[in-house]
């Protein structure tokens, strides 16, 4: 026991030396070393003396703490409390756990909006304060942070959430407590909830589009690749139908686990299949392994051309610009969409958190959510949840965003707004190819006749 | 050593009162947030758990990874009876989606209350029986055992986000309402009220079984099977049938929490099943103290009431950090976890003779 500390001491003094930490700060671990090496029980026993009352002390501390913040939550009495300068307004992200990367940016994106409404003012005379959560990457502390900022810190509405799971965790909270939760990603629609707003898009303004013009390019064999979990299980559902259809032959399916690394059974299964273009909807590192695996086999687009739903300018930056150029992908917005608002968007958003960094259609989504939130509640004349869902309802919201004019439709709380399928170049940008007007959302795709007849409804 | 037991025994129930008084102070407006009562509500179902993997590590020497799995198990079989309840033994939508017409025969049992309260119990409890029995009877034990118990929980956990249509699959039962009923909400705080009081009289008989349990001559044997197997064994007991049993117990007890959490927690997603999640339950038990049923009470709250003040606001991407660094200082230091720093360290700060206050360690 005591050897292992002494050892580990020695171990940071060493590391310290080669790193060429300040030599005092050396000497100061040497000596630490010598103390417990030196064999004096005596030191040893101070020493766990000392650590039983810190660790005490920290214990104690947070005990407090608790205390005191379960006090404090009390003091915010009223619901939707808007008092004085301010009006309080939750993020909810994963800051911590396997979604940290990824919900980050949304986060960034939101925290930008605020602070540039703050500057310009506020809303309706108000500077407006967040709180921010963590979800841990994980759907029940979703919930009960959820909870927490509604009931706890009394806010009058929560940005966030980015997988299915979470948002599906959350939903019941926010519908119970009638509050409202602006979700900023693409998904895969069958949900309009009145207590949340999906600034994202709904099938039909990405995946169905992708597959028309897929279909016109001429593509006929399509080979659809996805991960484990209900974005792309639910996609592929309604490929299916349109495939059929449209008479396109789906030569294969494949789901591959969350986190799986090794690819080269689908891939084989791929070959075998010989599809023109293999639809994919691989999440996360997946998308990382498939892609570099495919290109350890010297395949590019011009042998199996790719169009994937969950690539953005993010991943296209860790998977590399050389394996995916010329793969196609669909969103609503690129870091390159050519309008002022996005010129003035990606400048702010480097000037904020660095040169390095990208814009991607997620974080436009988060940014344009706290906008259209606050032209709900300048419209509304209030905080009031009620009274912004009303607004939100009666229709008629925009914001001039980065990707164009975006409206909520009143009806499904869904976003009226342009679909873009991109192209990634050797430079790494992602260029847009076809651009079409803003399409409305329909997230049970009932207005789309193959649609209704495979009966792609939820049960209800 | 008598007053230290009675010791434990006041301090659980101090927490007990503490707690029963929340629904009041709340009714009385002092505490104005329900959400809190509804978290504590959760960690009461965190500490049964917790109390059961106290019986199998702290008592009996078995390190299990995996209780995820019957906390999930517990939890799924909760969440699929009251989801049947709301769809009216309809199928859910994620069976739908997954292309089933009707309700899977897997599932059929849960349209009764009575059969799905069993079932909660006897899934896990069985599923344990059979893994101990074979397990126990070949003698594997120690670190081969907690690999081949986080092994099984992967392979549920792989299991279940792939049954997409029987599952929900990495999304799991979401939208949930409790048995009483929806309990969100100040309006609703009546029935959250008995639904807490009713978690907390769980939580006060699975210690009392506990407690009574580890105080016969079957506890004493158990504490005989960790801190010397091969004696045991030779003194005449059937070893793996006494290991057996407590692992099936502990299971069970997982399983209770799982269906007390679902009820609190309105969704049970396959995240409950992970490994980090089960080794999340041993860090309570490991910080509450190991060994004491009251240190993995205290663990469970204490942990998950730092998880969420802790996780907010500025503290946000750092808060992991200072848990970890707190879990490392405890096992370093302090065996016997915070127990064993009242109980041990801070009294043998006031005597001469330093070498008496150490008697968890080394």
């Amino acid at each position: 026991m005591r050897k292992s500390i002494s050892t580990l001491f020695l171990f940071i003094a060493i590391a310290a030396k080669t790193i060429r930490l300040d030599n005092g700060v050396t000497m100061e671990l040497v000596s630490m070393w010598r103390y417990f090496f030196g064999r004096k029980k005596e030191n040893y026993m101070k020493i766990r003396k000392i650590s039983a009352i810190a660790l005490s002390v920290t214990m104690a501390i947070s005990m407090i703490g608790c205390g005191g913040a379960a006090k404090s939550s009390s003091s915010g009495a009223g619901s939707g409390a808007a008092d004085g300068e301010s009006v309080k307004v939750g993020i909810l992200y994963s800051a911590t756990g396997s979604m940290a990367i990824s919900e980050g940016a949304v986060k960034d994106a939101e925290v930008l909006a605020i602070d540039e409404i703050n500057a310009s003012g506020g809303v309706l005379g108000k500077k407006i304060e967040y709180v921010v959560e963590d979800g841990a990457s994980e759907p029940s502390t979703f919930a009960t942070k959820a909870e927490k900022l509604i009931d706890q810190d009394k806010v009058v509405t929560v940005f966030g959430c980015w997988t299915s799971a979470s948002r599906k965790a959350v939903k019941p909270v926010f519908e119970e407590y009638g509050n409202l939760l602006w979700y900023p990603v693409q998904y895969e629609g069958m949900e309009d909830s009145s207590n949340i707003v999906y600034t994202g898009a709904a099938p039909n303004q990405q995946i169905v589009p992708a597959i028309d013009y897929l279909i016109e390019l001429g593509y006929k064999k399509f080979f659809l690749l996805g991960s484990d979990y209900v974005f792309p299980r639910t996609a592929n559902m309604i490929i299916n139908a349109q495939c059929k259809a449209k008479g396109i032959e789906v030569v294969g399916e494949e789901y591959a686990q969350m986190d799986q690394t090794d690819f080269s059974s689908i891939i084989s299964k791929i070959e075998a299949a010989a599809p023109d273009v293999i639809i994919n909807t691989l999440n996360g590192t997946g998308n990382l392994s498939f892609f570099k695996q495919m290109s350890e086999k010297n395949y590019t687009a011009d042998d199996y051309m790719t169009m994937s739903f969950s690539i953005a300018e993010e991943e296209v930056k860790t998977i590399g610009a050389d394996i995916l150029a010329n793969h196609m992908v669909s969103w609503n917005y690129y870091m390159t969409t050519d309008t002022p608002e996005n010129k003035a968007f990606v400048e702010a958003y480097k000037k904020a958190y660095g040169e390095e960094r990208v814009t991607s259609d997620p974080a436009e989504a988060a940014y344009d959510a706290v906008y259209l939130w606050k032209a709900a509640v300048e419209k509304a004349g209030s905080f009031e949840v009620a009274d912004v869902i009303a607004a939100v309802e009666e229709g008629g919201i925009t914001f001039a965003a980065p990707e164009g004019t975006v409206e909520i439709a009143g009806e499904n709380h869904h976003l009226i707004k342009p679909v873009r399928i991109g192209k990634v170049d050797a430079d790494g940008n992602i260029n847009t190819v076809m651009e079409t007007d803003p399409v409305a959302p329909d997230p049970y795709l009932t207005t789309y006749e193959w649609a209704v007849e495979a009966n792609i409804q939820p049960v209800e | 050593m008598k007053l230290k037991k009675q010791g434990y025994n006041l301090c659980f129930s101090a927490i007990v009162l503490v707690l029963a008084a929340m629904p009041l102070l709340l009714r009385a407006g002092v505490i104005t947030s329900t959400s809190f009562i509804l978290f504590l509500g959760k960690c009461i179902a965190f500490s049964i758990v917790a109390i059961g993997l106290d019986l199998i590590w702290g008592y009996t020497g078995i390190l299990s990874l995996g209780h995820g799995l019957y906390f999930a198990l517990g939890g799924y079989a909760m969440a699929m009876y009251l989801k049947l309840q709301a769809t009216g033994g309809k199928i859910t939508s994620f069976m739908q989606t997954g292309g089933m017409t009707e309700l899977p025969a897997i599932w059929k049992p849960f349209l009764s209350a009575p059969v799905s309260l069993f079932l909660i119990i006897a899934v896990p409890g069985a599923l344990a029986g059979v893994i101990g029995y074979f397990i126990f009877k070949n003698r594997v034990k120690g670190v081969y055992f907690s690999i081949i118990s986080q092994a099984l929980t992967w392979a549920a956990y792989s299991l279940f986000t792939g049954l997409q249509s029987y599952t929900g699959g990495n999304v799991g039962i979401t939208e949930i309402t409790s048995v009483l009923g929806s309990i969100k909400g100040a309006a609703n705080m009546g029935k959250m009220s008995v639904l807490f009081y009713i978690s907390l009289t769980i939580l006060v008989i699975i210690y009392s079984l506990s407690y009574a349990l580890i105080n016969t001559k079957f506890g004493k044997l158990l504490i005989a099977i960790r801190d010397g197997e091969n004696r045991t064994y030779f003194s005449g007991y059937c070893v793996s049938r006494y290991k057996n049993f407590i692992y099936i117990l502990s299971a069970v007890f997982a399983a209770v929490a799982g269906a007390l959490f679902v009820n609190f927690n309105g969704s049970i997603t396959p995240a409950q099943m992970t490994i980090s999640y089960s080794i999340t339950m041993v860090i309570w038990v490991a910080v509450g103290g190991r060994g004491t049923l009251i240190g993995a009470v205290i663990g469970a709250f204490l942990i998950n009431l730092c998880d969420y003040h802790f996780s907010s606001g500025e503290m946000v991407e750092i808060w992991q950090y200072i848990l970890g660094a707190i879990f490392v200082v405890t096992i370093l230091f302090f065996k016997g976890g915070l127990v064993g720093i009242v109980c041990d360290q801070i009294p043998s700060l006031w005597k001469k003779n330093p070498e008496s206050g150490v008697v968890v360690n080394e």
